[in-house]
């Protein structure tokens, strides 16, 4: 049950980057791309091959636009398949430099070589972790000079290498007895040894995405936020590392279902939830995830057919398409409603979410004081703001496209198959120039009409199939039977039938929903922020007394596509 | 950085700096020329300068990634000369050279292994580790001996990075040559003994690759691997975790201790309904005892406090960021556990869809197959199972089926939510015509569910019936389909519905859908004789029967026998009513006692017949005029089908014949949830993702679950502890355990923890296990536990001694724990 047989690496153009076999003999990746691509996209990240010798298991991710494939000729756990890869090109990109590149790579097989043949040893993945991956491989050398472990001078204990004195002998260092007693702290395995910066730098970067769903009403259906918090630690030693998370309504009934690197006290979490107390990797890491429901739990309460309130949902745009307009029904418009809280001027009063912004917090952490973050923070702006309208297949073309409100580039070519509606900073900043600061938003229109491919040929049809309706029932002649019905009551009425025809045909080619991108630098649709982050001097090691770390924060709210509108 | 690399930068740090300079110099220069001639390349790899051997040795490398392994053979033995370097750089990259090429030249391969035999002395715990994983890795047979060996070395060498190539080397050594497998179990349960817990990870994975049966093995790990699970890296936790439930199953059987329910019956059924679907997945064989089982369980859970301890340790790992290790939790806790504790699991589950699609797609079917065990545990988190639009067809796929799954189960609100949801991308018409299939299927799910409120399903159908005049020949065809369905399922409530469905007749221009009208409008001829439709929906399609479709001929000649016999029914002037039915059911006694052929509602239905006053004349020349259609039809199917119908009633005898044959009652479309078919694979597996595509019985390597152990035939519990008594059924254990006892006793006078694992006391390694205070509370309940049995079992003869002796070193090591 060898987890993984080999692993192939291929560009963005689909050209063979790298072949490792790792165990068996798996099929060559010559066979194997043409059976990948074959199938048709988006193509499922786990394949069964049958006609390949040995019957296979095709396991794919693409990330960085590279293709990373690895056969299986034996039923494995996929998930281990996948994260495994995914690991992967996270070591690489820790090695090689982001963003991973397919010339990186060919510049430097041998460091690739060597980190491959470090984490799977004969099919088993035995060591993924990027740090430790550090202790056994050579960066390329132009980031040596980053890492700082040049020339250090000689000492060879051998007995301090003893496991009785670290139970991670691995990444100890020589000199790490004499710091710490054994008895106190291990050095962890997920740092690497012997940390040196000349600079200590502490970043904490908070990026939220948004998954709304409303419904036509305008009803929200639901509000994830997808949070991330990704840590940036290039502090010398083993520091220890207290971070605590604020929100208002209490992290516990803010966050649910987090997920945490392992560095994480687990414990500490549940005991007091917001404080995560943790040892650093050396580098960039996700130290955690979670997720907001945005509508609380009561969101189901408000889901009634009756309620007159809509929940309060708290987002920078949304947007709503009403169809079937004009005499045809041919006609849509989408209307764009931005939240004048975003405009990104300081004046604008912020909701208590993000009111009381992190540079108050700054001297609380020992007087470093955080990065200038604090601008956008304080008046957080709306950017590369995208509206998405999908349309459906049958749609030919659209005609008439005008923004008859607000700025922005609306494109569409025939043959695509959506809308993009583009506006740059500079097109928002003039949309929420125009606001009267009326509070209800600003907002935006965009207006087009679809043409179908079968245009022409209705009308006729209508009139035929409406006279010889031979079927006279008239117990339940029902609203939706209407076009039909109409139709027989005699010629007068025909043209009015056609056009309901018509409407109903066209309805067929409206959009059925449009979806917002976006982003938002320093604000939380959660409201979470740092409330500190301290370096516990009595744990830590190997950090210069007085030494206190630059801190920084940053807050980053994106959707892509993530707020969806249906209609 | 590993010590023993600053060793050697120190040693030569001007040599090094100069080296880093030429590399930084190569960087440049590798992008104006790629490849060097043979000869230069063959000239830098003789070279004495180490800076130019590096060079070569990546020059190598790079080409043996480019290009086939024909390429870079030329340069075996040039390479292989390097073996010796002092340098380790240039050392990796030979033996990375070593490992791809080996097996086109064994021979000369061989002569490496002496090198490389030396460098597992190597001072530089780093070095060691890299030789023996190269030295396992060479793939020639006649090296068996030399690599068990090595691996022995490994196993007892001080650094725990060693000890772990050493484990993951065993598998290797087993597929060079089977023979070796004594010595390496014996490695083998050396190293799952190991305090590292990295080591003791890659000692699992070991065990499970050579020989996952030999549960004996570990035994007197049991404990301790538990205790480790939480700290091991994720690959270890993951190898760990299958291990344990295969352990877990043949070792814990379901406790049948005598437990008298008490509970009220009412509340003992469902809970039983409950804990039986838990254990779903097991053989048939095995319901018997199951059923009993359960009625105990549902008054207390007996598990076994080893049991316990491993789905306790568990539980941190649910927060893992490794997808793989949450459902691995997750199939632990849905094999072995009791429901309570997958509840836990759904949560991280459903955080899982916050991932890369690709995680996301995979974890979906896990997602789904605890769904259709356990759907009321996943309505809360309903919110997630919403399609977006950006989500591929593979994952959208699956979460209307989620959203089927838990509807029945759902409140009201969520019910119209969904409902919402499905309509909504039923009618759109639009992004995906597969989608919109999809959806519709799924409205049918929701109707037809059991559990479903007829309110609700008739919901569902009026949510169907508005796409009937939908522009969207799919969309129609797809919604009649499913109404289908649903009518059959409860047709005395749906007259109206059929009616209205024959309204549209002339709308609907896909011969499925047009098929599927005549046919429900056929079943109903029966129903409601003073204002039935059928006759009239017949005279209709006679006229054009000649542009039909097949599949709308064939049903209309059907709608025609059935309306015929209809009108023979209602039309017997000899013989009065009752003595026909009479008649009809002595016909037919053995049918109705075998499997109630005619229903009561279905008698009724003709005796409503029976008064049809219709016109004779119009029905029967309509029937024989379809026939004589069919005549000439170039369909045989429907050729042969009129001559069938023409034979059956022809003559009046046979009519009760022909009514049974066409007015039988049908039986009701079931359409199960699409994953119904994977429900028999285990969470988790590959098998569950493709499904029976990879043959039956799931993909190669696919091991179902092992059953669950008798009670009685289950391995002693002492064996978990570190060696009581051997019991006789694991004849295999005994000598082992026997040589740990005397590594035990060796190392006794030394206050190690003995009571989890013996070999802990190799290697020199002392105290300092992080794990252990945590545990504490359990690691009490099995002592107290163990103290117990020894007393009570003074009587036993040859062990009584070692046990004893073994329960006083264990509290010692115990006590000092606690001091600790």
């Amino acid at each position: 049950m060898s987890a993984v047989e080999a692993l192939y690496i291929f560009d963005e153009h689909n050209t063979p980057l790298l072949e490792h076999i790792y165990t068996g003999r798996p099929p060559p990746s010559s066979t194997l791309l043409p059976l990948y691509l074959s199938h048709p996209s988006p193509r499922p990240s786990l394949i069964y091959l049958p006609n390949t010798n040995p019957p296979s298991l095709l396991y794919s991710i693409i990330q960085d636009q590279l293709l990373f494939l690895s056969p299986c000729s034996a039923d494995t756990e996929p998930l281990q398949v996948l994260e495994f890869l995914h690991r992967v090109a996270d070591a690489l990109e820790d090695f090689l430099g982001s963003p991973l590149l397919a010339s990186k790579i060919e510049s430097s097989y041998d460091v690739v070589a060597q980190l491959l043949s470090e984490m799977v040893d004969g099919g088993v993945i035995s060591c993924t972790e990027p740090n430790a991956l550090r202790d056994v491989v050579e960066a390329p050398s132009f980031m040596k000079n980053l890492l700082g472990g040049v020339g250090l001078p000689r000492s060879t204990t051998p007995s301090s290498l003893t496991p009785s004195a670290t139970p991670f002998s691995l990444s100890s260092r020589p000199t790490a007895p004499k710091i710490a007693s054994p008895t106190t702290a291990s050095p962890v395995p997920w740092r690497r040894a012997n940390v040196r910066h000349t600079s200590n730098e502490l970043y904490v970067d908070i990026v939220e995405t948004l998954h709304v769903t409303i419904a036509p009403s305008g009803r929200p259906l639901s509000a994830i936020a997808n949070g991330t918090i990704a840590f940036t630690a290039k502090v010398s030693g083993v520091p220890d590392l207290l971070l605590h998370l604020g929100c208002p309504g209490g992290i516990s009934n803010t966050v649910v279902l987090p997920v945490f690197h392992p560095c994480v006290r687990l414990n500490r979490w549940r005991e007091r939830p917001g404080e995560l107390s943790f040892v650093p990797p050396d580098g960039r890491f996700v130290l955690a995830g979670y997720e907001v429901d945005l509508l609380g739990p009561t969101a189901l309460d408000i889901f009634t057919t009756t309620a007159k309130s809509m929940p309060k949902l708290n987002i920078p745009a949304t947007v709503h398409i009403n169809t079937s307009l004009g005499p045809a029904g041919s006609d849509f418009e989408v209307r764009l409603t931005l939240n004048p809280r975003y405009a990104g001027k300081s004046s604008s009063p912020l909701p208590s979410a993000t009111g009381s912004s992190f540079p108050r917090g700054g001297p609380r952490l020992g007087g470093a004081g955080f990065g200038s973050n604090s601008g956008t923070t304080a008046a957080p702006s709306i950017e590369e703001m995208v509206v998405h309208i999908p349309l459906p297949v049958s749609v030919k073309n659209v005609m008439d496209l005008r923004i008859t409100r607000g700025l922005g580039d609306a494109g569409y070519a025939p043959g695509d198959r959506s809308i993009e509606w583009r506006m740059n900073s500079k097109d928002i900043n003039h949309l929420f120039s125009t606001d009267k600061g009326g509070g209800i938003g600003i907002t935006a229109i965009l207006r087009g009409t679809v043409v179908g491919q079968e245009d022409e040929e209705d009308s006729n049809d209508v009139v035929g199939l409406g006279a010889s309706n031979p079927y006279d029932y008239d117990e339940d002649r029902g609203s939706s039977y209407q076009a039909p019905s109409d139709a027989t009551l005699g010629g007068s009425k025909r043209d009015d039938g056609a056009n309901a025809r018509k409407i109903k045909h066209n309805k067929v080619l409206m959009p059925s929903c449009a979806t917002v991108s976006f982003s938002v630098k320093g604000w939380l649709p959660s409201g979470i922020k740092v409330e500190s982050l301290s370096v516990d001097t009595k744990r830590s090691r190997g950090l210069g007394a007085g030494v206190t770390p630059y801190k920084g924060v940053k807050y980053l709210c994106v959707s892509r596509k993530g707020v969806e509108s249906r209609c | 950085m590993h010590p023993s690399t600053f060793a050697h930068w120190s040693l030569s740090t001007a040599r090094d700096l100069t080296l880093e300079a030429a590399r930084d110099a190569s960087y440049a220069r590798k992008t104006s020329t790629r490849t060097l001639p043979a000869a230069q390349l063959k000239k830098l790899l003789d070279s004495r300068s180490e800076r130019d051997v590096l060079e070569g040795l990546r020059r190598i490398v790079t080409m043996s990634y480019r290009q086939p392994p024909s390429q870079t053979l030329p340069f075996f033995t040039h390479v292989i000369k390097n073996i010796a370097s002092p340098s380790l750089s240039v050392k990796k990259l030979v033996y990375i050279y070593l490992l791809q090429h080996a097996e086109h030249e064994p021979d000369t391969a061989l002569l490496s292994i002496n090198t490389i035999q030396k460098s597992l002395t190597d001072q530089n715990p780093q070095l060691r580790a890299l030789a023996l994983r190269v030295m396992s890795g060479i793939r020639v047979p006649v090296i068996s001996q030399i690599v068990s060996l090595g691996i022995k070395r490994g196993v007892g060498d001080m650094s725990p990075y060693v000890r772990r190539a050493a484990a993951l080397a065993i598998p290797k050594c087993y597929s060079l040559d089977p023979s070796t497998e004594p010595q390496l179990l014996d490695y083998l349960s050396t190293l799952l003994g190991d305090k590292q817990y990295f080591v003791t990870g890659a000692a699992v994975a070991a065990f499970l690759e050579i020989c996952p049966n030999r549960i004996d093995l570990i035994h007197p790990h049991y404990r301790s691997l538990i205790h480790k699970l939480a700290d091991m890296d994720e690959w270890g936790q993951l190898a760990t975790l299958r291990l344990m439930m295969i352990y877990a199953r043949k070792c814990f059987p379901r406790r049948t201790k005598k437990v008298k329910k008490v509970a009220p019956n009412t509340n003992a059924i469902t809970k039983q309904k409950t804990t039986k679907g838990f254990y779903d997945s097991d053989s048939e064989s095995e319901s018997e005892q199951d059923q009993d089982q359960d009625q105990e369980m549902e008054e207390v859970a007996i598990l076994d406090p080893d049991h316990e301890l491993l789905l306790k340790a568990c539980q941190p790992l649910l927060q893992s960021r490794n997808s793989a290790v949450v459902i691995a939790v997750a199939r632990t806790y849905l094999y072995i556990g009791p429901p309570a504790y997958l509840t836990l699991a759904i949560g991280p589950m459903i955080s899982l869809l916050r991932s890369a699609s690709d995680i996301q797609h995979i974890a979906l079917y896990n997602i789904v197959q605890v769904c259709l065990l356990y759907p009321e545990l996943f309505v809360q988190h309903y919110s997630h199972f919403l399609v977006r639009l950006t989500d591929a067809s593979h994952i959208w796929r699956l979460k209307l089926e989620l959203q089927t799954l838990i509807f029945p189960h759902a409140p009201a609100r969520v019910q119209s939510l969904i409902l919402a949801e499905l309509s909504h991308f039923s009618h759109s018409g639009s992004l995906d015509p597969g989608l919109v299939r999809e959806a519709v299927r799924a409205i049918g799910r929701c109707a037809q569910s059991s559990v479903t409120s007829p309110k609700t399903s008739a919901r569902c159908l009026k949510l169907l019936l508005a796409h009937i005049g939908s522009a969207d020949a799919h969309l129609v065809a797809e919604s009649l389909e499913v109404i289908r369905h649903l009518i059959q399922r409860d047709p005395e409530n749906h007259r109206t519905t059929v009616v209205r469905l024959a309204k549209h007749l002339d709308a609907a221009t896909s011969p499925q859908a047009r098929a599927s009208i005549i046919w429900l409008v056929g079943e109903f001829a029966g129903l409601n004789p003073e204002n039935n439709i059928a006759a009239d929906v017949l005279r209709i399609l006679a006229k054009n029967f000649a542009d039909e479709a097949e599949p709308a001929k064939l049903q209309i000649v059907l709608l025609a026998a059935k309306v015929y016999v209809h009108y023979l029914n209602a039309n017997q002037p000899p013989e009065p009513t009752i003595p026909a039915e009479q008649k009809s059911s002595s016909l037919l006694e053995g049918f109705q006692d075998e499997d109630g052929f005619r229903d009561p509602h279905f008698q009724h239905k003709e005796e409503e017949m029976d008064k049809e006053p219709e016109k004779p004349h119009a029905i029967e020349a309509l029937y024989k005029y379809i026939l004589l259609l069919t005549r000439y039809d170039t369909s045989y199917d429907l050729r042969d089908r009129a001559r069938v119908y023409r034979a059956l009633l022809a003559t009046p005898s046979s009519t009760q014949l022909a009514s049974l044959i066409l007015l039988a009652p049908k039986p009701v479309p079931q359409t199960p949830s699409p994953s119904e078919t994977r429900k028999g694979y285990i969470l988790g597996s590959a098998s569950l993702v493709i499904g029976d595509e990879g043959g039956v019985g799931g993909i190669k390597g696919y091991e179902d679950l092992p059953p669950w152990v008798k009670e009685g035939e289950e391995p002693d519990a002492r064996l978990r502890e570190e060696k009581g008594t051997p019991s006789a059924y694991e004849a295999g254990a005994k000598s082992i355990s026997a040589a740990e006892r005397l590594d035990a006793a060796a190392s006794s006078s030394k206050p190690v923890d003995l009571g989890t694992s013996p070999s802990r006391g190799l290697n020199g390694v002392g105290l300092g296990s992080g794990s252990a205070p945590r545990k504490e509370k359990t690691l009490d309940d099995w002592l107290a536990e163990e103290s117990e049995e020894t007393e009570s079992e003074e009587e036993e003869e040859s062990e009584e001694e070692s046990s004893e002796y073994e329960t006083e070193s264990e509290d010692e090591g115990e006590g000092g724990r606690l001091m600790r």
